[in-house]
């Protein structure tokens, strides 16, 4: 065993099927055991990887003549030596066989759904007709925080929240109410540090009020069930449930001080 | 298997939580928590009476009257602390009332605390404790067959029907302790049962039955020895056998098989054994009033085939009514009391007026064009700007084509070819839909090979389900099989050659200049 780890040939063969298993397992499926968001890394990306690996061990080994030496010798044993007779006759089978069921994977019949590319948060119009009436969404601030009581917006917004936002996004803001897992694209996470904290009070009265059929091409109007509430809510009524979701969240949203434009962000 | 960690968790942290708060929940604490949380669907006061509850059936609890469905206690008796903790932090399926994970430790205790003391219930004399729930003798066909015989014996069938549906001829007339019309449960889709799917779960419902709801506890029957508390255990495993704990795994693609010989010509069972079937759950149309909070087709079992001349489907669904139906007119009349209709012109809300009976129905939706992009008509029934094709099938006028350009304008197509027929049995309704795989004039040729939208809407009449108020699925995708090609053979093997020449050359080689 120490001796085959000396080997340069098998040290790189190590070197390799550890790349692998971090890329196709380590990645996925291990972070988010220990709490680190993480998803599958995609077959095309893994394979990127693994090229980039492969061709580093090549160029590490055949950087030093003597050990680009050493690193051959297994395989030129394999190759031509008497002994090896039993293993280049396994291997004269086994290799092809690998590369056929490669092959084969690629040109079987597949059943997966078409990729589709979706931008979460599209940038917003500079202006949007509420009812007929234009409403200027650049530098918009949430007209409540200047009138009335909180404390009265607040619960009025729960009110709006609770009966018609909880079906799709959940009595915990989180996106998983009773009917969450029926719609696709599934319904925005509010606890999500990258979702409220992340638009300005404008942005979300925009999404609230145009919903899924008022989405840019580029956000699938035609999948969201997002309904465009301005059938449903008035002005005051979906201000008074963006407060609710901030302050029930605890996040703060992002104001027009802060540089930059929001949105935009593609996934 | 990670349900029943996560209920050990819930237990042993409620154990240790027993010995160092027992006296430290804090009813204060409690009420701010449930003020912040619960008060808008339970009520300020605990009534159940929340401003949500008119969208809700079953209502959220009236903690004033303490009667609780989901227990391990006996009859009539109050729950332990257990068992409230067990329904904030996992929450009841099927129902509006979800998991609490988001509330910590403490905060789940003080809330405990303060439910209880919405009501004069709790705190007199002894703590309510957990019925002892015996042994489990153990499934098998031989325990099911047992436990078949006790569901005919308890008369369960009289509500939940003889599959399990809750197609029982009692169904129409059941109601909650405060008049709310409520359903026999599916028995056959676990994963919606209240207090969970597994044979456990079963078996604690049966034994000490739902307070509050027609649902008896089987402990009176075993005590007056009608029933052995093995058969009791042996009745969950039979309940558990008709259905799934789990809800099917969520596939988007419907993958329509090619067969050489004949298609299925109805939707019998006997034609379409061993044919793929596809799970889409659905929801209520919560999207453009008038809104449907409580749906009752709630998801659709599909299957396909072609042989490259016609396509058949076969969709399924339970539904525990054949609408119309007049057995179910009482039904409906207190479902269209009970529910937020969201501005809905009544279909009827009294008795005494001259019925509407509204029929079943069921729409399969795709775009008349295999899309070239990504875009597609909107999943509601299409827009004005790109309409959908729809098959359809109502309970009256039977199978039909449309073009949908919304929910609410649906234009038939008399022309289109397609053909079918439905059956309602046991709860079920079985629909079976032919059409060519190509077609002229209007209306979609399927392309062999070619991911195509499809979508899904269900309507029950006897819940008053008609126009918008229905059930609805988002996109999903069907794949009609291309015929078997050569290339799937040809080039694995011309991959095999191709190797196996390049290595005997390689090694050739190698020899050769070994030997110099």
């Amino acid at each position: 065993m120490k001796r085959l780890l000396k080997q340069p040939f098998w040290q790189g063969a190590i070197v390799v099927a550890i790349a692998y298993v971090v890329f196709k397992y380590l990645i996925g499926y291990a972070l988010p055991i220990i709490g680190v968001s993480s998803a599958p890394v995609p077959s095309s990306v893994i394979l990127q990887y693994m090229l980039t690996v492969f061709v580093g061990v090549l160029l590490y080994m055949s950087a030093e003549e003597g050990r680009w030496g050493t690193f051959q010798k297994p395989i030129k044993e394999a190759m031509v030596s008497r002994d090896q007779k039993n293993l280049r006759g396994v291997l004269m089978v086994v290799i092809p066989i690998m590369v056929g069921w490669l092959a084969y994977q690629n040109v079987k019949p597949s059943f997966a759904a078409p990729a589709t590319l979706r931008s979460i948060h599209p940038a917003p119009p500079n202006e949007i007709t509420f009812r007929g009436l234009p409403i200027q969404l650049t530098g918009l601030e949430n007209p409540l925080h200047e009138n009335g009581s909180l404390e009265e917006h607040l619960q009025v917004g729960k009110a709006i929240y609770v009966k018609n936002c909880v079906p799709c996004h959940g009595d915990l803001l989180d996106g998983a109410g009773h009917f969450a897992q029926v719609f696709n694209p599934i319904p925005a996470d509010f606890t999500n540090s990258g979702t409220l904290p992340m638009l300005t009070e404008s942005f979300v009265f925009w999404r609230i009020a145009k919903g899924g059929p008022g989405l840019p091409q580029e956000g699938t109007p035609w999948d969201s069930a997002m309904p465009a509430w301005e059938n449903i809510l008035d002005e005051n009524e979906i201000w008074s449930v963006i407060l609710f979701l901030y302050d029930q969240t605890g996040f703060s949203p992002r104001t027009w001080h802060e540089e930059g434009e929001e949105g935009g962000e593609e996934h | 298997m990670r349900k029943t960690v996560r209920r050990m968790v819930v237990l042993i942290t409620g154990f240790l939580m027993g010995f160092s708060v027992v006296s430290g929940q804090d009813v204060e604490a409690g009420k701010v928590v449930y003020d912040k949380w619960c008060a808008e669907c339970h009520g300020i006061d605990g009534l159940g009476d929340g401003s949500a509850a008119t969208t809700m059936l079953p209502r959220p609890r009236d903690f004033s009257q303490a009667r609780y469905q989901i227990r391990t206690t006996g009859s009539g008796q109050l729950p332990t602390d257990d068992d409230l903790r067990l329904a904030i932090q996992e929450g009841l399926p099927g129902t509006t009332m979800p998991g609490w994970p988001n509330l910590s430790g403490p905060e789940t205790e003080d809330v405990i605390a303060y439910v209880k003391s919405l009501s004069r219930f709790f705190g007199q004399g002894d703590p309510p404790q957990s019925l002892d729930f015996g042994s489990d003798p153990g499934g098998g066909s031989e325990a099911i067959e047992i436990g078949a015989q006790a569901y005919l014996t308890l008369e369960c069938e009289a509500c939940h029907g003889s599959a399990g549906r809750g197609e029982g001829t009692s169904s129409p007339t059941l109601e909650d302790w405060r008049g709310f019309p409520i359903r026999a449960a599916d028995l056959t889709e676990g994963w919606y049962l209240n207090g969970g799917g597994s044979v456990e779960d079963i078996h604690a419902r049966v034994l000490t039955g739902l307070d509050g709801t027609p649902m008896p506890a089987a402990s009176d029957a075993m005590n007056a020895g009608v029933v052995s508390p093995d058969e009791v255990w042996q009745l969950a495993h039979y309940i558990a056998s008709l259905g799934s704990a789990e809800m099917p795994t969520l596939r988007d693609v419907v993958r329509v098989a090619r067969v050489e010989g004949t298609l299925p010509t109805d939707g019998s069972e006997a034609e379409w054994e061993g044919v793929d079937t596809f799970y889409f759950p659905l929801a209520g149309q919560v999207i453009q009033p008038p809104r449907n909070f409580a749906p009752t087709v709630d998801g659709v079992y599909v299957q396909g085939l072609h042989d490259g001349v016609d396509i058949v489907l076969r969709v399924q669904w339970h539904d525990p009514s054949e609408s119309p139906d007049p057995a179910w007119d009482e039904w409906q009349v207190k479902f269209m009391n009970a529910i937020d209709l969201d501005g809905d012109s009544l279909v009827v809300d009294s008795l005494e007026a001259p019925m509407v009976r509204p029929p079943d129905a069921l729409a399969v939706q795709f775009p008349f064009e295999i899309p070239e992009g990504t875009e597609r008509p909107y999943f509601l029934m299409g827009d004005a700007r790109n309409p959908v094709y729809l098959w359809t099938w109502n309970d009256q006028s039977g199978i039909g084509a449309g073009r949908g350009r919304g929910l609410d304008s649906v234009e038939e197509l008399p022309e289109d070819p397609v053909t079918g027929n439905a059956t309602w049995e046991d709860g079920r309704w079985t629909l079976y839909f032919r059409r060519a795989v190509t077609m002229e004039g209007d209306g979609l040729s399927f392309q062999e090979g070619t991911a195509i939208p499809v979508a899904f809407l269900a309507w029950d009449g006897s819940s008053g389900e008609v126009g918008k108020r229905n059930s609805i699925s988002s996109w999903y995708y069907m794949l009609l099989d291309k015929p078997a090609s050569s290339t799937v053979v040809v080039a694995p093997l011309i991959a095999i050659l191709l190797t196996g020449a390049l290595g005997l050359v390689l090694v050739r080689r190698a020899q050769d200049r070994e030997r110099g």
